[in-house]
């Protein structure tokens, strides 16, 4: 039986670890493990930007903490680009749909905390914002 | 079975131009990605790219994996494409891709990543490589 974990924050400066630690209304969601859990079994996650300064970046995905028992893993979550626009001109949006990595197969401790951060790599495009989910089994 | 993911990233500013993956966003210098000690396979790659849209023109984006810890030498894949008919105003987000492979690696040695802008200059391009072991 699987159990979830998601955690959202906003990422505003390039080579800045961010841990996301809030869930929309949930300021303070727990980043305990569910008891009982011996691996990550799948990562759900999305990321944007507001494409408000010209640049490229990528996104990386942190997980840590004492439940992590391999140490920390870094995974890729995706990229934005961005050049600014011609005065009096519209952009479109920059949107993704949620992305999911199956068996992932990050073995973890269950009961223990968990610490999931991103972070931008590359060029400031403005704010970003990053949402992970944690599927445990 | 557990898996390891280690990853790499770095910016890409000429077209043709093999160029190593070194950092780690805040970590500048990471050090050599090593193939962990226990690893059997490097199962998948996972990578993201995203050009500023700087440059009028359509190129694409490819990873060379190299160096002592792949057993079979060296390897290559497409991670990406962008392109934009004008320099005002192109914007993009994407997801990463999971790409499967099976490639057999040598435990405590290193592998390089090198990104690589092919066709036209789209301006300067993010790319980040996560490499997922299997144990």
């Amino acid at each position: 039986m699987s159990k979830t974990l998601t955690v959202e924050g906003t990422v505003t400066a390039v080579d800045t670890v961010v841990r996301l630690t809030s869930q929309g209304s949930v300021t303070a969601p727990s980043l305990v493990t569910p008891a009982g859990v011996k691996m990550i079994k799948k990562i759900v996650s999305v990321v944007t930007a507001d494409c408000l300064a010209a640049g490229q970046v990528t996104y990386i995905l942190r997980l840590g903490g004492s439940a992590v028992q391999n140490g920390e893993q870094t995974i890729v979550l995706g990229a934005a680009g961005n050049i600014a626009v011609q005065a009096g001109s519209d952009k479109a949006p920059a949107w993704t749909v949620p992305k999911v990595i199956d068996s992932v197969d990050i073995a973890v401790a269950g009961s223990d905390t968990i610490s999931v951060s991103a972070e931008m790599a590359g060029v400031d495009i403005g704010t970003s914002e990053v949402a992970v989910t944690l599927v445990f089994e | 079975m557990s898996k390891l993911f280690r990853t790499r990233e770095g910016d890409i500013t000429a077209v043709d131009t093999k160029t190593q993956l070194t950092t780690l966003g805040s970590e500048t210098a990471p050090g050599p990605l090593l193939v962990p000690a226990g690893a059997k396979k490097l199962n998948a790659i996972i990578v993201a790219a995203s050009s500023n849209y700087a440059v009028a023109g359509a190129g694409t984006f490819i990873c060379r994996l190299e160096g002592g810890g792949l057993e079979d030498g060296p390897e290559t894949c497409v991670v990406g494409a962008a392109g934009v008919g004008v320099a005002t105003g192109g914007a993009s987000a994407t997801n990463s891709r999971r790409i499967q492979l099976d490639l057999d690696v040598v435990p405590a040695n290193e592998i390089i990543i090198f990104g690589e802008n092919a066709g036209t200059d789209v301006g300067t391009t993010s790319m980040a490589v996560t490499l997922e072991f299997q144990l």
